[in-house]
């Protein structure tokens, strides 16, 4: 049963993942007043990219593209299987790594930058992400997701600061502004496209494919804070996305320094709030 | 049924690379007109990338002198396939009046194969839209007859 | 059966150490070394057939051994002051005086009675230890061979040191076996001092101003902890009146009443471990031949302060010391790691994160939970194989290209395409999800989730470890050369060590489930910590499916490997993007004037952040007050 809710998932997520980045550039569309693409443009990207003649700048990027995005679909996989979050999230991090790697074969400013900064954004959020997953621990007993679905309370309650954390890791991993820093969106002059500079064509399609996991597993994270119900949990998402869309039209770009200091002093500032809150015992 | 798709796709999620060959920055404003919400070309899946690796439409204002053929031309040998060249304004399409300059090639096409001429100093927005669509048209074409793209002209 | 195989761990190196240095001629010494690794690795395998057990052989408990060992305890301790006198060092000479008289105090009015040595003692853990230092030792003695004539010929010696060297190697080996199989406080104290010796004598082995200063350093910080074991020895006596490790352990068995002297046994084995603030002996034990630092770091040396406390952690499990030693090593994990973001030097990345892996399992020793007792085992084990592997494979880029710095292996798949690789790999043991090392880090963390500090220092070192290690495998694959490589040449005796090595590392970490209920789980009483079905481990907090996760990252890399192979056809290699006109070369471009100009790349380094000079004196000064708070607690 859990093989079969796993391999659901795999397949079901780059479909939710379109969808989700389709409404999210219509709507960024609609706050500059503009009318935006269609719903399914990520699709056409993706197809587009894939029908691409294939162009490689490393021997070793394809390797390090298919780990990636092999990396984001197992653990898209073991989420939907109710494993370990813990072991979701390393596997996940190997496929960040290997999209760093990628980058840094090529000889090419933009990219190696564009690597460098992709390691610092994997800097900050992770510590970030370990902790909420420890409350989450704290909380439950358990970092197995299903023990979160046997709780009858919402985990928000509990961790409402590191809900906030976790958004700030959110908007690193959603590649958002103001920490679009690593592969800015609209291709910034100094930067190009940061880390996916070099990656082309059908490499580039996978790499999009990978992200849509990504965001599903995300999204999937976030959906952990409110199990209790299900339109409770759509609520959340839907809120917690559309507040990640405002701060992305409404913020500039900033540098790394200035993410890796505020983030982490906020994030260790509220994380150690709520963690010392829930030892004390002040759990309800 | 995939197949119909890509090929759907190929011509819905046009990106685009832009490269100033030295123009008086009139097209070139106009150009970048064409990307704000008034004109919002983002409604046909049209994004400026930046980056010719990533890109399907390479778009060139101004004339070509001696010196930057070279870099229009490794631009354009950067794209990956299939690909589409549109011209704009009256430099790009013949040098304009600044074809009799001692350092001036001429046109866009002296270098590489050009798809799509957007008359005009400078052309205007609406026309240069006219000119991605022709372009996708164009680009549709080339993927039903699936002949490959010239190569370069000149070195 | 024991005995005998107890015999050639222990004594067989130490016999071929002193012949070393007697028979003369490169290829006999060649022959003896080989002869004696060979030995050792099939004596370590044996002992594992064997199984675990606890004697008390004959000669170990007759009266002559008892006072050749008295004898060549002074001899030891003479020596180390003699060297403090020469090296004019106030500290070692104080130290080691101390130590004298303490140790001629205990042994001529307090101990009596004592007589015979306690014996052996071999449980699963001892095991581990052993198969560790001598099939990890044995293989860089061999790596050494090759290395070592390089070494001098590249030094321009005219008479060689080598039979010196390789002595002290043998000698080493011999000793930290003994060290982990002994059960006796005095014994043992007796091989952590010669352990600390060899060091010295290895560290300084060049004999040039930089390593004599720095082999000076490496001795007076371990005399501090030769001093707190032989205290700590002292005080446990005069209380339990046994020197008897297990009989200890089985009294305290976490009882708040002796922590002074356990406290003093974890600051040696803090000092062995080169856990912050003891950790500058270490870094500068790099200035030695590389295969110095190989054993240094992975098998021996610092693995005995490890081992030290790990093996003492039942006797305080649940007590105060307990968190201050899991607050300690959760502080050195840390603070290593944020040091190792601000290195370009190679060498010292490794030793960096040496130190804080070791903070690791440290930490995991404190924590002293069944589940984190097998983290720390675990850690210990795939540490030592991929620090084993990253030093050697240093060790040839360093002779190859002259330089220890990260910038300048960039490309280094174009020059050197084996060893690029196989360090490449060594660094993604370290990090990634199946293998060992983070399957340790997962325990850790999961073990460490009741425990804010230790866990917030634990949340933020293994972010900052993934930085330092994956900004380094990444520039290595990169090449200059379009993708193409030249041919490398590595001699038999340098690749099959390297070879062994990695394939150690993945096989280890595939049989993790099975290291785990085959092994660490008979040191245990009561309910496991994992149940390991299927190759999964699992409990209530969490599962960790190993094999599965192998099979399909082995499917993956198959697929993805065959996806890139050299000669992919129809996928067309485009020179990397210069915005303007690329040069020929790879990274180049056509500036003005039409010059080819080169493009400098160079990865962050953050100084800014955690630069030493940044850093260091805060560190430092956080970890002397985390060391006395540790004391203080167990008063
Ligand atoms: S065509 Fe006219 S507006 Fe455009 S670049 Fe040339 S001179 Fe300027």
């Amino acid at each position: 049963m859990t093989l079969v809710y796993a391999l659901l998932g795999v397949v079901l997520a780059p479909f939710a993942g379109i969808l989700v980045a389709g409404f999210d550039r219509i709507l960024t569309a609609k706050f500059q007043s503009r009318t935006g693409p269609p719903l399914l443009q990520p699709l056409y990207d993706i197809a587009k990219l894939w029908a691409k003649e294939p162009m490689i700048a490393h021997r070793f990027q394809p390797l390090c593209v298919y780990i990636y995005l092999a990396a984001a679909m197992v653990s898209v996989a073991l989420f939907f299987a109710q494993s370990d979050l813990l072991l979701i999230f390393f596997v996940q991090a190997v496929g960040a790594i290997f999209l760093v790697i990628g980058a840094f074969l090529v000889p090419s400013p933009f990219s190696q930058a564009g690597a460098n900064r992709e390691l610092i954004q994997i800097l900050t959020y992770e510590p970030l992400i370990i902790i909420v997953l420890a409350g989450i621990y704290l909380t439950t007993g358990s970092f197995n997701i299903s023990a979160i679905y046997a709780m009858d309370k919402p985990l928000l309650i509990n961790l409402p600061l590191l809900f906030i954390v976790f958004g700030y890791a959110l908007t690193i991993k959603l590649r958002k502004s103001p920490f679009d820093i690593s592969a800015s969106h609209h291709a910034h002059q100094e930067l190009v496209r940061g880390v996916l500079t070099e990656y082309s064509g059908r490499m580039l399609a996978l790499i999009e494919l990978a992200h849509l996991y990504e965001t599903i597993l995300i999204l999937g994270l976030c959906s952990l804070f409110w199990t209790t119900s299900i339109w409770g949990m759509v609520v959340l998402l839907a809120l917690t996305y559309l507040i990640e869309i405002v701060v992305d039209n409404i913020s500039a770009r900033m540098s790394f320094r200035w993410m890796l200091k505020s983030v982490w002093t906020t994030g260790l500032a509220l994380s150690a709030i709520n963690l010392i809150w829930l030892y004390s015992g002040g759990r309800f | 049924m995939l197949k119909k798709i890509v090929e759907h796709s190929q011509i819905k999620s046009p990106w685009l690379v832009h490269y100033d060959c030295g123009s008086c920055n009139g097209c070139d404003i106009e150009t970048l007109a064409c990307l704000t919400p008034l004109y919002d070309v983002e409604r046909f899946g049209v994004l400026n990338i930046g980056n010719p690796k990533h890109a399907d439409v390479l778009i060139v204002t101004g004339t070509v002198n001696k010196r930057n053929k070279k870099v229009l031309k490794q631009i354009y040998d950067q794209m990956p396939s299939p690909k589409i060249v549109i011209a704009i304004g009256a430099c790009g399409l013949s040098g304009g009046i600044f074809r009799e300059a001692y350092n001036v090639v001429g046109g866009v096409d002296k270098v590489i194969p050009v798809d799509v001429y957007v008359p005009g100093c400078p052309a205007k927005p609406e026309a240069i839209i006219d000119g991605v669509v022709e372009g996708l048209a164009k680009l549709s074409e080339i993927q039903k007859a699936g002949k490959p793209k010239k190569e370069a002209i000149a070195s | 059966m024991f005995e005998i195989l107890y015999t050639s761990l222990t004594l067989c190196p130490i016999v071929a150490a002193l012949a070393c240095l007697i028979l003369p001629g490169k290829s006999t010494r060649s022959a003896l070394v080989g002869m004696t690794g060979i030995i050792l690795i099939a004596s370590s395998v044996m002992l594992i057939w064997n199984g675990p057990v606890s004697s008390t052989p004959a000669f170990l408990s007759s009266a002559k051994f008892t006072t050749f060992i008295q004898i060549a305890d002074f001899a030891l301790l003479g020596l180390i002051l003699y060297f403090g006198i020469k090296f004019n060092n106030r500290i070692i000479s104080v130290l080691s005086l101390v130590q004298i008289a303490v140790l001629a105090a205990f042994e001529l009015f307090i101990l009596d009675g004592h007589g015979a040595p306690a014996g052996l003692f071999c449980d699963n853990l001892s095991l581990i230890m052993v198969l560790l230092i001598s099939i990890a030792g044995s293989l860089i003695v061999f790596y050494a061979l090759p290395y070592m004539d390089y070494h001098e010929h590249h030094l321009k010696l005219t008479k060689t040191r080598q039979p010196r060297f390789f002595a002290l190697l043998l000698l080493f080996i011999g000793a930290m076996n003994a060290l982990v199989l002994t059960n006796d406080l005095l014994l043992f104290y007796f091989f952590f001092e010669i352990t600390t010796l060899c060091s010295f004598l290895l560290i300084g082995h060049d004999g040039n101003k930089v390593s004599r200063e720095n082999s000076v350093t490496a001795l007076w910080i371990n005399s501090i902890g030769g001093t707190a074991l032989l205290l700590g020895t002292v005080m446990i006596y005069l209380q339990l009146h046994t020197l008897d490790i297990q009989a200890v352990i089985g009294k305290l068995q976490g009882s708040d009443a002796m922590l002074i002297p356990l406290g003093l046994l974890c600051v040696a084995g803090f000092t062995k471990a080169a856990q912050m603030p003891f950790q500058k002996w270490l870094l500068g034990a790099m200035v030695a031949p590389t295969p110095t630092s190989a054993l240094l770091h992975s098998a021996t040396m610092v693995k005995a302060g490890v081992y030290l406390v790990i093996r003492f952690a039942p006797a305080f499990q649940g007590t105060a010391l307990s968190t201050a030693v899991a607050v300690c090593g959760a502080f050195t994990f840390l603070s290593a790691a944020a040091l190792a973001i601000g290195q370009r030097n190679g060498k010292k990345v490794l030793a960096y994160s040496t130190i804080s892996n070791l903070g690791l399992i440290l930490a995991c020793a404190g924590i002293n939970t069944h589940a984190a007792i097998t983290a720390a085992i675990l850690l210990v084990i795939f540490h030592a194989v991929s620090k084993a592997l990253l030093f050697l494979c240093m060790g040839s880029i360093e002779q190859h290209i002259g330089s220890r710095d990260i910038e300048d292996m960039r490309g280094l798949f174009g020059e050197m395409p084996k060893t690029a690789m196989i360090i490449t790999m060594g660094i993604l043991t370290m990090i990634l999800p199946p293998f060992g090392m983070l399957l340790g880090k997962w325990m850790a963390i999961e073990s460490a989730a009741g425990n804010l500090f230790t866990l917030l220092m634990l949340a933020l070192g293994s972010a900052l470890t993934v930085v330092y290690w994956a900004r380094w495998a990444g520039i290595l694959m990169g090449s200059d050369y379009k993708g193409e490589s030249r041919p490398e040449h590595l001699p038999d005796m340098a690749r099959y060590p390297l070879l062994t090595l990695l394939g150690s590392a993945i096989v280890l970490s595939i049989s993790a489930p099975f290291i785990y209920s085959k092994m660490i789980l008979a040191d245990f009483t009561g309910t496991a910590a994992y149940a390991t079905t299927n190759g999964v481990m699992a409990n209530a907090s969490g599962s960790f499916a190993v094999i599965p996760l192998f099979m399909i990252a082995i499917g993956v890399f198959l697929f993805a490997l065959a996806k890139s192979g050299p000669g992919k056809k129809g996928a067309k290699i485009a020179g990397p993007y210069m915005s303007g006109i690329s040069g020929e070369e790879n990274g180049t471009y056509v500036g003005p004037m039409n010059k080819i100009t080169g493009s400098v790349q160079s990865n962050y380094y953050l100084s800014a952040f955690f630069g030493e000079k940044r850093l260091s004196g805060v560190v430092n000064a956080t970890a002397c007050a985390l060391i006395l708070i540790m004391i203080g607690v167990s008063i």
